[in-house]
């Protein structure tokens, strides 16, 4: 052991260094956003603002919280992420437990069936047709329902499971137990990590999608969303629909830097802040060998 | 793990399909959802073949075979775009994934619980932000006056300022870096969590026989994620051509079109923007089917080696 | 860590105590609403509660009391745009007199193509719709109410053009469907800038040389030269930059179609329409064109041209322009001046003589420039129509007509008497700077003003024969806001308005005026639709790369191999066919 010291205090020196350097420059444009949004809107446009603001102001954060409907943004934003975290991570979970039996007869097939649907798209007007028909469209339920499984989150789950050992399966089958209860008891308290990990990915998808809440609650303000809202605050900024006539009657309203700074990190401090919480799950070593047979 | 094996165990018999009624039941519930869900839109491909308006709708639109994929396939210009995406799609895939796994190791030594801690949650903050904020800033460090030329110039690297935007050279890796620097962090979730399955007594075990840090990394660490890294590498390879719009949207200019312009930018010059709905499908399925051969590819090259597959 | 958490906890609360407090004020302000639920939100979700998707609200159901005749439409707009708040003040005084109140929805996030396409494939229309880039494709689907049975029951509707213009909106069908609302003057034009392009110098280069007459394209970039010498920096320091260009996207035009200009033609956008010949002619490969980028390729190895133009984003371009580094471009007024002159102010750059002023440069010497057109550039490509979803159409043409009404008009677009304008005792408005600042605030423009900025609207004189149709336009707003040096300048050089600065012949433009109306319409179905698309590809890698190439002539030959090979006259030929049309409808 000693006779490693030197060479593990190099690598702790080394990966210390790097650990460093990479937060710096992962956090720059965090704190450079965060300082624009305190900078008064006009002097922003001159540029040059990085760490500090230059003419400080409250007055973004305000216009970003006045808009209207914020408050109904906000619920549906919470009501859709808690939902569709939910339902999304009990949908993908049973079907990757499904695909992931040893014993089940289409696993291949089931697997393939689902792994194709990423790489397929039926477009957009096929599938607002599709909502439309299905009477989605205008609901709430347009936000949770049509991606609650996804490949991608079963995968990972599945890949998960695979990895468990298929005794804890058989013993409990000897023991008379139906699939319900080895997914629910058996499985599913070992996968606390992974479980963990498909709720972040699902829970922000969830909170920072606003293309649904536009497409399809379009002239209702009932079911908007945050980001919604403040994708609408912003959109002058959008710049592939830009022609010179449309700029050129609607110029004053080019929504400033400043703004956008605002909403951004008005909105990512409440989901930013599950990652800490779920962080408990992941530290949370398991006794049972996850290693592959 | 040998094929024939697994095939005798897996024969269709009443008493088999009896016995697992539950999944079977489960999975055809699932299947039907995504048929609805994900398989019906795909109806919406027949105007591929089609003169869609929207006057005219899917059904009665008029059918011009397959016009569309001539027009993409003797332009020049697309071909240049399936390059360009390739090559993009390619160098981020690479990239992005060393990264997210390098990144989730090294970070896996902190042995400080709260620095530990700090830098997963710092990192994976840029995240949030959105393309039109990262590159904002991004052009500005690499302006003329910008942190980069002045580092450059300061430690002697360049005697002049170099434009980094006007060289078409420059294009792939300021994209390549622009999606490290966004999404390491975000994409190095699932190692990590991959990570915390590993049995810490592995890790005891190989301490005792007196195995350094590099082993216990080689030996216990890779082993123990490969399934997850296989896994998504197989997922990504089918992504290649979904390099991006955004990125390459904001910081492409006229100088460096030729490099920048991907499928999706393409799509959206000639077919969104002129009404043409028809074309973008088009170019959506040419997409959809080069994905699923080289996932079929992928998928048997890691199943022949023993690996860890998607189906 | 601990510490990090706490400094979000505390924001958090700090917001979400801020929110609250912020709905408190709306519902105060909005207290002639007053059943009109607890809060802006709140009352959103009352009086749109039996609604779905892009239906429409016909029924006077909102919970407000005593106003029991208000008709709710809905208002699509294919542009991006600012939201107004529900219960907006001056909307609420607008559906008192007119019984109607529009909630408007703009376009976020999408192309307007793409979203026009969604909703025809819904079916659901809104009852208002200005399809942008996708209005023809609303035509198409029929989902717009012809206008040719209603126009002749509203007057005033029917007046805001002449029979010559309103044919000019007739579709293939022969009908009238939509009218495009902008550039519409009533009565004597007022206005004082020139919102196109020009080729703009700051005031006080103009000043440095003792106001020099500047004509051609050779006396300007010789005063800036003469100009940067003399003063290589700023007052602090800051180097100049004495010309820059954008080409950004689809800013492009800002490098790319001053030929045409040069030659003394107005901006017909995509085209010259030579009006002895009736020819269309292209401005791309013309002389001028040639002799244009040959002096920007000459001025940029010279170190005049800004050396990072081709890769600047618009972000950037505005904030070089903020800092008054930049001496002069080639710009339209609208794509700079609004955000550029309110940071001059802040900085107290006006004072120093940063603001530009815009020039009438042609070629060569002794020629007449068409930069400023004094009559209205009728769009007839996109406009305000009414759907066939729209249950009440008499009351929306009704309302389209009460939009025109003096009392509106004023009303949307100068606000409440006394609270966001004064009159004085000429009858003339004025707005004190207090109220200036007021309805430049975001808020403020959503809470209590509500333009209607896509329905029908006039500029120029109002019908009281003294006052102007919208504030910008009103002489005394105009020079309230005009600083010193322009004051000087313009004394100079013997004029009092933008306009009359630049100096442009008053030649009245062809009915076919202006000509990008049909090629920005063009699509990828006809040859001519490809050879568009292509020809800006190529002139977008082209143009910049011309500018900064070390051998001009070399580069140039290149440029117009690769343009030739885009069959623009596939393009210059459908433009003619068109042309012919025009001129033929118009005889």
């Amino acid at each position: 052991m000693k006779k490693k010291s030197l060479a593990d205090q190099i690598f702790v020196i080394c990966n210390t260094i790097f650990m460093v350097a990479f937060v710096v420059i992962t956090l720059y444009p965090v704190l450079n956003t965060l300082a624009v949004s305190f900078n008064d809107g006009i002097d922003t446009v001159r540029g040059g603002i990085h760490l500090i603001p230059r003419k400080f102001t409250l007055q973004n954060y305000y216009t970003v919280l006045h808009k209207q409907n914020m408050v109904t943004g906000a619920y549906i934003t919470v009501l859709r992420t808690v939902v569709g975290t939910f339902l999304a991570l009990a949908a993908n979970a049973l079907l990757a437990f499904v695909v992931s039996r040893k014993r089940f007869l289409f696993k291949s097939q089931l697997s393939l069936f689902w792994v194709i649907t990423m790489y397929v798209n039926g477009g957009l007007i096929p599938t607002f047709l599709l909502y439309k028909n299905l009477h989605l469209t205008g609901t709430f339920w347009v936000y949770v329902i049509p991606g609650t499984v996804s490949a991608f989150n079963m995968l990972v789950l599945r890949t998960y499971m695979v990895g468990l050992p298929d005794s804890l399966e058989e013993s409990a089958q000897l023991d008379g137990a139906g699939y319900m209860t080895i997914f629910v008891k058996i499985i599913s308290p070992l996968c606390k990590p992974v479980y963990a990990t498909v709720a972040l990915f699902v829970a922000v998808g969830q909170w920072n999608s606003w293309f649904d809440a536009m497409l399809y609650n379009r002239m209702s303000d009932k079911y908007t969303t945050l980001q919604y809202e403040l994708m609408k605050l912003l959109s002058s900024v959008m710049q592939q629909s830009g022609s010179a006539d449309s700029a050129r009657n609607s110029a004053n309203s080019i929504t400033p830097a400043s703004i956008r700074a605002a909403a951004t990190i008005a909105t990512m401090l409440p989901i930013v802040c599950l990652y800490p919480f779920l962080q408990r799950y992941f530290v949370t070593g398991l006794t049972i060998g996850g290693v592959k047979e | 793990m040998s094929r024939g094996k697994k095939k005798a165990k897996q024969e269709i018999t009443w008493k088999e399909i009896k016995r697992q009624k539950v999944l079977l039941i489960w999975a055809a519930l699932f299947v039907i959802y995504g048929f609805i869900f994900y398989y019906l839109p795909l109806g919406g491909w027949i105007m591929a073949f089609q003169n869609y308006k929207p006057k005219t709708g899917l059904f009665h639109s008029k059918w011009i075979g397959l016009d569309k994929f001539k027009f993409l396939f003797s332009d020049a210009t697309f071909i240049r775009v399936i390059r360009n995406t390739l090559a993009m799609g390619t160098i981020n895939l690479v990239t992005s994934f060393i990264m997210a796994i390098v990144f989730a190791i090294l970070l896996n030594e902190v042995k400080n619980v709260l620095g530990k801690k700090l830098v997963q949650t710092i990192s994976y903050l840029p995240h949030f932000l959105s393309w039109i904020i990262v590159t904002g800033i991004l052009h500005d460090a690499l302006s003329s006056t910008g942190i980069v030329n002045e580092l450059l110039q300061k430690f002697g690297f360049i005697s002049s300022q170099i434009n980094f935007f006007a060289h078409e050279s420059y294009f792939w890796p300021i994209v390549a870096f622009s999606n490290l620097w966004k999404e390491t962090g975000w994409n190095a979730i699932i190692y990590l969590a991959a990570i915390t399955a590993i049995d810490p007594s592995l890790y005891e075990a190989a301490s005792i026989d007196g195995a350094g840090r590099w082993a216990k990394i080689r030996y216990i660490t890779l082993p123990g994620i490969k399934p997850t890294i296989m896994i998504l590498l197989l997922m990504n390879v089918g992504n290649v051509l979904n390099a991006g719009f955004e990125v390459q949207y904001i910081l492409g200019n006229g100088l460096v079109q030729k490099v920048s312009q991907t499928i999706d930018i393409y799509v959206l010059n000639w077919g969104i923007s002129q009404n043409d709905y028809s074309l973008g499908t088009a170019a959506g399925i040419f997409k959809s089917a080069v994905s699923i051969v080289l996932i079929l590819i992928a998928n048997r090259i890691a199943k022949r080696s023993g690996e860890e597959s998607l189906f | 860590m601990k510490s990090k958490k706490l400094t979000a906890l505390l924001l958090t609360v700090a917001m979400t105590a801020s929110m609250l407090a912020g709905c408190g004020g709306d519902n105060a302000g909005g207290g002639d609403n007053a059943g009109g639920g607890d809060n802006a939100g709140g009352g959103a979700e009352t009086s749109n509660a039996p609604e779905t998707e892009g239906g429409s609200d016909e029924t006077a159901s909102s919970g407000d009391d005593g106003n029991k005749d208000i008709i709710d439409f809905t208002m699509f707009i294919a542009m991006p745009g600012p939201e107004i708040n529900d219960g907006n003040e001056i909307q609420e005084i607008i559906a008192q007199k007119t019984g109607v109140r529009v909630k408007e929805t703009w376009l976020t996030g999408q192309t307007a193509a793409e979203a026009v396409g969604t909703i025809i494939a819904g079916g659901e229309y809104p009852d208002f719709i200005d399809g942008g880039d996708g209005q023809m494709a609303l035509y198409d689907a029929d989902a717009l109410v012809a206008w040719d049975d209603y126009l002749d029951k509203y007057p005033k509707l029917k007046a805001m053009y002449s029979d010559e213009e309103w044919d000019r909106f007739r579709q293939a069908d022969g009908k009238i469907y939509w009218a495009n609302i902008f550039q519409n003057t009533y009565g004597e034009s007022k206005a004082t800038t020139h919102n196109d392009e020009a080729f703009w110098i700051q005031a006080k280069v103009l000043a440095w040389d003792n106001y020099p007459e500047i004509k051609t394209l050779d006396q300007y970039f010789d005063l800036l030269e003469r100009y940067a010498e003399a003063n290589p920096t700023m007052e602090d320091g800051t180097e100049i930059i004495p010309y820059t260009i954008l080409c950004e996207d689809w800013r492009y035009f800002c490098i790319e179609n001053a030929g045409q200009f040069l030659d003394g033609y107005p901006n017909d956008g995509s085209v010259i329409v030579n009006t002895d010949t009736m020819k269309i002619e292209d401005y791309n490969t013309s002389e001028t064109t040639h002799r244009y980028f040959r002096k920007l390729n000459e001025e940029y190895n010279k170190g005049i041209v800004d050396h990072e133009f081709a890769t600047q984003t618009y972000d950037e371009y505005i904030a070089k322009l903020s800092t008054g580094r930049v001496l002069g471009m080639c710009d339209q007024w609208w794509d700079f001046a609004y955000t550029v002159n309110d940071v001059f102010k802040q900085q107290g750059l006006d004072l120093k003589g940063c603001n530009y002023v815009p020039l009438g440069l042609t070629i060569d010497e002794g020629m007449d420039n068409m930069w400023h057109t004094y009559g209205d550039t009728q769009n007839t490509a996109n406009g305000v129509a009414i759907t066939t979803s729209c249950k009440d159409v008499d009351a929306a043409f009704q309302f389209l007509e009460d939009c025109l009404d003096q009392e509106i008009h004023d009303l949307r677009f100068w606000g409440v008497e006394g609270v966001d304008y004064m009159v004085d005792d000429d009858g003339l408005y004025y707005r004190t700077e207090e109220q200036r600042m007021q309805c430049a605030n975001t808020e403020y423009k959503a809470s209590h003003l509500c333009t209607y900025s896509y329905l029908p609207q006039y500029l120029g004189t109002s019908s009281d024969g003294k006052n102007a149709m919208q504030p910008p336009e009103q002489t005394s707003e105009f020079f309230a806001g005009l600083a010193q040096p322009l004051v000087d300048c313009f004394e100079a050089y013997g004029v009092t308005t933008y306009v009359e600065m630049i100096g442009s012949v008053n030649k009245e433009t062809g009915p076919w005026f202006p000509m990008y109306s049909f090629s920005n319409n063009m699509t990828t179905e006809t040859p001519g639709g490809v050879a568009w698309t292509k020809m800006g590809e190529v002139k977008h890698e082209w143009l910049p790369k011309v500018v900064m190439s070390e051998s001009f002539d070399g580069a140039w030959s290149d440029y117009m191999t690769a343009y030739e090979g885009c069959k623009p006259e596939d393009f210059l030929s459908e433009m003619q066919t068109e042309l012919d049309r025009r001129a033929g409808q118009a005889q």
